[in-house]
């Protein structure tokens, strides 16, 4: 013991000099940077999962063009929640956002100790005045575009979804509006739940023991699952939709369409307005009735909506679907009931 | 019910390949806590072999030598530095997700983004006259390689463990290191001997998935089924057939809980996705009062 602790002197000395070192060099490198906006993400997980803490990473880094510096932390569990906002908002953080629907609690805790932070719950559905937000894709517009799709492109009758997280307000949107819409259009629906969005091994199983029922057109909303949803439609030769291009890569001829999703739209909108000193306190919902960022869009590969395969008639009948979205003509409010897992 | 069966043995191959490499450590003394990153290494090594190397054999090689590695670690550390079986076990496992991920994206990311590969699946392989017979033909005999691989693993691995020299002195070490060391046999060159082959043969139960199922590796994708195949080798009773068994029953659950769903049952998803485990519980509950360890298992040898 007394090797080390001896040696300890000159080292903590050493770090102290390293410190005021850096304290003094600081303010000359960040000396124009101090009045500059920030904007800092909370992630649950970390941004290496190729999946939904990656696109919180990238929603960050999407800020960057529009002038802000930015900051994150990965795996903040609930409990830290609270601490980690307030750390950002205390230091200043114009714009704090949190990685998905469940930190909208821990905002609307802190958002009154720091009214000049605008806190943005990332696919949330609630907000609080003043300066607690959530934003997110009108699910249910979207998921009832699938549903008319599927239905119409089914030769069984029979379409599907597998999706995760059974009554989370945005999946309730997205598997409810498929059911409307696929039922409206004729189809018979079946809805399935598993357990983990990541796993694309249970995912695949998913989708053949519902091929296997009859089902000939998949849809779902997973996470790194979604590609063992595609792989199950590529082994029995039916159609798919993804959620991203590189799915319409794995099976060119399976995949229908894709929706892709416009966070970098969604958020530099609401960045911009922050940053001219505006706050929200609402749940924003972008759509085709907030065009011209709608949130998301349906997309085969680039520039081309929707598979050669679809025929023309059924293009124009979605894109149809699409303005009475954006006039008002048409809204699908899809309940628990709508999205219940079975047929 | 072709059908459902058909699932059932999907489900269990990635399982029983793990729990037949587990067998190995904990007959040998060795509590296999590490199968998840066992599993993990040899999906991602499976991954990139058959990327890199442009066939499932290079895939299949590498998948071996990705979870030998994760053996080696767990080997180094808890038999050769007498570390804690468990504490071991579960640090492997974190390890292996950090790894794999890291190295997908230096393999094969640019700018560490990671890349999407896409690799054609291992079709299945029917075997001529058996493959045509009614029902059991397509069942059986028209699978794909690593699912024959697991079947006659089962066979191997009673052999071995019953009737060879080797077999026999993996498991006195179990039983008992300082008879086995009395009787001529090197207990720490075994139980070294016996972590490494477990993390090939978990490997391989990982390249299933990645080969066999899916086509590409995601992050963190064997989703717990190490622990699954560390409760299937337990509730088989340390036995390849025990195993096997209980590997089908954790795979028919699975199945039947996906199929329970689509009959529209007025429960929530959420407690049906719990039935294969509650089912794992409750043998395990049965089983345990009865089930016998190895007696040496999880105790350092003596200098």
């Amino acid at each position: 013991m007394g090797g080390p602790m001896k040696r300890q002197k000159p080292l903590a000395s050493w770090r102290s000099a390293l410190a005021a070192g850096l304290l003094l060099a600081a303010p000359a490198l960040a000396g124009p940077a101090a009045a500059e906006d920030r904007a800092a993400i909370l992630l649950p997980g970390s941004i290496n999962d190729q999946s939904w803490n990656a696109l919180g990473y990238a929603i960050l880094m999407s800020l960057k063009p529009h002038g802000f510096a930015t900051a994150y932390s990965e795996n903040v569990s609930d409990a830290d929640e609270a601490e980690a906002l307030r750390d950002y908002a205390g230091h200043g953080y114009q714009i704090v956002m949190g990685h998905s629907g469940r930190f909208v609690s821990a905002m609307e805790q802190v958002g009154p100790d720091f009214p000049k932070t605008q806190f943005i719950a990332v696919s949330g559905n609630e907000g609080m005045a003043p300066n607690v937000m959530s934003i997110d894709w009108n699910n249910a517009q979207f998921g009832c575009q699938l549903g008319h799709l599927a239905a119409r492109m089914s030769k069984t009758g029979r379409v599907a979804g597998v999706y995760g997280l059974e009554g989370v307000p945005n999946i309730t949107a997205q598997a409810g509006g498929f059911r409307i819409c696929a039922q409206q259009a004729g189809a018979k629906v079946t809805i399935l739940y598993v357990k983990d969005m990541e796993d694309a091994a249970a995912a695949k199983e998913a989708g053949l023991s519902l091929i296997a029922q009859g089902a000939d057109v998949l849809t779902g909303k997973l996470n790194a699952a979604e590609s063992g949803l595609i792989a199950a439609a590529k082994e029995k030769g039916v159609f798919a939709t993804g959620r991203g291009l590189d799915q319409t890569k794995l099976a060119p001829d399976r995949v229908l369409t894709n929706i892709i999703e416009d966070w970098p739209g969604m958020f530099g909108n609401t960045a911009d307005q922050v940053k001219q000193g505006k706050r929200f306190g609402t749940f924003v919902m972008y759509g085709y009735d907030t065009a011209p960022v709608t949130g998301a869009s349906l997309l085969y590969q680039e520039g081309k909506p929707f598979n050669p395969v679809v025929p023309a008639a059924v293009v124009k009948e979605l894109d149809d679907m699409a303005k009475q979205f954006a006039t008002g003509a048409l809204k699908v409010v899809p309940t628990r009931e709508d999205a219940r897992g079975g047929s | 019910m072709t059908e459902f069966l058909a699932a059932a043995i999907r489900i269990a191959t990635p399982l029983l390949l793990a729990a037949l490499g587990g067998i190995l450590s904990e007959r040998a003394g060795v509590f296999a806590v590490g199968l998840e990153g066992m599993m993990l290494a040899g999906a991602f090594a499976a991954t990139i072999g058959a990327w890199a190397g442009g066939s499932a054999a290079a895939g299949i090689g590498l998948a071996l030598a990705g979870g030998a590695v994760i053996g080696l670690a767990v080997a180094v550390v808890a038999v050769r530095w007498r570390a804690d079986n468990m504490v071991t076990g579960l640090a492997a496992n974190i390890l292996a997700l950090g790894l794999t991920s890291y190295l997908l994206r230096v393999a094969a990311g640019g700018g560490g983004r990671p890349a999407s590969i896409h690799l054609p699946l291992l079709g299945p392989w029917p075997i001529p006259v058996l493959a045509d017979l009614p029902v059991v033909g397509k069942l059986l005999f028209a699978q794909p390689p690593l699912t024959y691989l697991a079947l006659l693993g089962c066979v191997a691995f009673t052999l071995f463990l019953g009737r060879t020299q080797a077999g026999l002195a993996l498991c006195a070490t179990g039983e008992n290191p300082e008879a086995a060391f009395a009787a001529g046999a090197d207990p720490l060159r075994v139980r070294m001997l016996a972590v490494i082959a477990c993390g090939a043969v978990a490997g391989l139960g990982g390249a299933v998935l990645s080969l066999q199922q899916v086509g590409t590796f995601t992050d963190g994708m064997t989703g717990g089924r190490g622990y699954l195949a560390l409760a299937s080798l337990i509730v088989g009773r340390w036995t390849p057939f025990g195993a096997a068994a209980a590997c089908l029953v954790f795979g028919a659950a699975e199945a039947f809980e996906l199929r329970l769903q689509t009959f529209g049952v007025p429960v929530s998803s959420y407690i049906v996705q719990m039935a294969p485990y509650l089912i794992a519980l409750a043998v395990l509950a049965v089983l345990g009062r009865s089930a016998r360890l190895p007696a040496a298992i999880g105790r350092p040898l003596e200098q």
